[in-house]
């Protein structure tokens, strides 16, 4: 563990970007393994059309382990999500054992299928906007996401998606 | 038979007419423009559920064939539904997707509808209450008692949503429209009050119709893995489509098994009320809204259509209201697993029907359609398809395997029979 807070934090935003990049490349694996045992992700978002705070996806490890390895049986869109990820801020607990941060996020599509690939592959479009709220463990100089809540800005999703965000 | 070549490509398929249908219905402007005056103007429309605006003088905005569109919940907790127009010069009213009118808005009192242009207010009955300097402008030639909203029939039915119609002196009754078709679902949806928990859209280029058919097929399950393992089995084959009067059809039920998708778990314990464990009812209404029962949680999705190849489609999910959270939760991701906008089967569907829309964009070769298959009403039977394109034909006055046909000229005794 690192001896002080400046560290921890530091290690904290170099989890996210590698999750970031993780994420960017379908490895889904080496992002799992950025994830404790305990990790629970959600996707979620405010809808002002019936006024209420929505779950869009949620899962314990084992369920994004699940769904991930399945994806190879489903038909999906074949853009890539890739994002632009900007931590805002960390904050180390007193004894250093965790750590919260904030980071936003911009997910476009590099087209790939688009409505016609002869003509959209090759363009990047705008997908979805938000913010990560992430929790960490903080063990043996090393940052384990615990919880990672995609807020989502969008409500209107288009096609959606199968993958993790 | 190879791959042919154009002429051969562009032939009449070998079925009987009402097997296939001609793309254009798909793709033409004009067609387009048709359906929004012969059909859309004269439907009733669920566009929200009463949980949307649970308190009153809540409100929400809407369209239906580009008429904006607000309904709001009176004092008297009525909900009424008027166009989103200010009789003075065309503004908008309300320009958000919900709220509530308790609050003042800078142009306007609490507990009036405002618009913020010129200040004019309305009550929570369309009442004009207000007009700013009424006299001195108008003297005595207009008065404010003469210039209310322009209401629009409005019921609260099947389940808590809020239907309403462009048109006056519809053809029907609510009742008429959608009663029989909801009877599988009367004792599971109207047994307690529902509650909305989830809502997102989606913009897709394709045309509507194409999304209703996706929603009334089941033929594509080939395209959905979980589908395959969770349905495939003797009871799912032999699930029925049943047409109703008006273009409605009911795909029957079977019981889903849902372990068989690795992660997944019944929904046996919070099934609606008075349904059996695990079944799945769906409603297809005419033009193109869906009721989607699978055992712990109700889908909704209503369709707006943008353009011959542009369609909105709003997706809700609904619980019980009297839901705990720990209900709700597992509801929602009873929903979500499946029909959320990252779930398993929503996205595929909404690939497939974008995939249609490319092929069928407007000034693209005209296509003949299949919805030929014959199974004795089964569930791969696309049999609600040629139900669907039977009544939209009645309403258009277009064959859908020739559009520029008129559907009367062909049939003369029910076109009389439909003028008395």
């Amino acid at each position: 563990m690192q001896k002080n807070g400046h560290d921890a934090a530091s290690v904290v935003r170099d989890t996210i970007y590698r999750a970031t990049m993780a994420l960017d490349d379908q490895k889904w694996d080496d992002w799992l393994n950025l994830c404790d045992e305990e990790f629970h992700y959600r996707i979620s978002a405010f809808s002002p059309e019936i006024n209420k705070d929505m779950i869009y996806l949620q899962g314990k490890r084992k369920d994004m382990e699940g769904l991930v390895k399945l994806l190879p049986k489903h038909n999906t869109d074949h853009s890539p999500l890739r994002r632009h990820t900007s931590v805002y801020t960390v904050e180390v607990a007193d004894d250093m054992s965790s750590a919260e941060a904030v980071s936003s996020f911009v997910i476009y599509q590099n087209m790939l299928d688009g409505v016609n690939s002869h003509l959209d592959s090759g363009e990047s479009r705008l997908f979805l906007v938000g913010k990560y709220y992430d929790k960490f463990k903080l063990e043996d100089g090393k940052a384990k996401f615990v919880n990672r809540e995609v807020r989502l800005d969008n409500r209107r999703l288009d096609k959606g998606s199968h993958w993790p965000l | 038979m190879p791959a042919r070549n154009h002429s051969q490509w562009l032939a009449n398929p070998e079925l009987k007419e009402g097997e296939w249908i001609d793309s254009r219905v798909y793709s033409d402007q004009e067609i387009f423009n048709d359906e929004m005056e012969k059909i859309f103007k004269r439907v009733w429309v669920p566009v929200c559920h009463e949980s949307e605006l649970p308190e009153p003088y809540d409100f929400r905005t809407t369209s239906i064939a580009g008429e904006p569109i607000i309904v709001s919940r009176g004092p008297d907790k009525e909900i009424r539904a008027f166009l989103n127009v200010c009789p003075h010069r065309g503004m908008l009213l309300e320009r958000r997707p919900s709220g509530s009118f308790l609050e003042g808005q800078p142009s306007g009192n609490p507990k009036r509808i405002t618009c913020m242009f010129h200040a004019w207010q309305f009550d929570m009955k369309g009442n004009c209450v207000y007009v700013a300097r009424e006299k001195e402008g108008y003297q005595d030639r207009l008065c404010k008692e003469n210039v209310g909203l322009r209401r629009l029939r409005c019921e609260v039915k099947f389940g808590g949503f809020v239907w309403v119609t462009l048109d006056d002196s519809p053809k029907v009754s609510l009742e008429e429209w959608a009663g029989e078709p909801f009877e599988c679902l009367r004792e599971s949806i109207d047994a307690e009050p529902l509650e909305v928990f989830h809502y997102h859209k989606a913009i897709i280029d394709t045309n509507y119709k194409l999304w209703h058919d996706t929603n009334s097929e089941f033929y594509h399950d080939f395209m959905h893995y979980h589908n395959r393992v969770t349905g495939f089995n003797d009871a799912y084959f032999a699930r029925k489509n049943f047409a109703f009067k008006h273009g409605h059809v009911v795909v029957g039920t079977f019981e889903v098994n849902y372990e068989n998708y690795e992660g997944f778990e019944s929904r046996a314990e919070l099934s609606f009320p008075h349904l059996p464990p695990n079944q799945w009812y769906m409603v297809d209404l005419f033009p193109g809204m869906n009721f989607n029962l699978r055992g712990s949680a109700l889908r909704c999705d209503i369709v707006t259509p943008l353009g011959p190849d542009k369609v909105m489609i709003e997706f809700r999910g609904l619980g019980l209201k009297r839901d705990t959270p720990q209900e709700r939760e597992i509801r929602i991701n009873h929903h979500n697993s499946i029909w959320g906008p990252f779930g398993r089967n929503l996205h595929e569907d909404l690939i497939g029907v974008a995939g249609q829309g490319t092929t069928m964009r407007p000034h693209t070769e005209q296509r003949r359609i299949l919805h030929g298959r014959q199974e004795n009403q089964t569930i791969h039977d696309e049999v609600g398809m040629r139900h669907y394109y039977d009544e939209w034909g009645r309403w258009m006055n277009r064959l859908p395997n020739d559009p520029e046909k008129s559907w009367h000229e062909r049939n003369p005794a029910e076109a009389a029979a439909a003028a008395e």
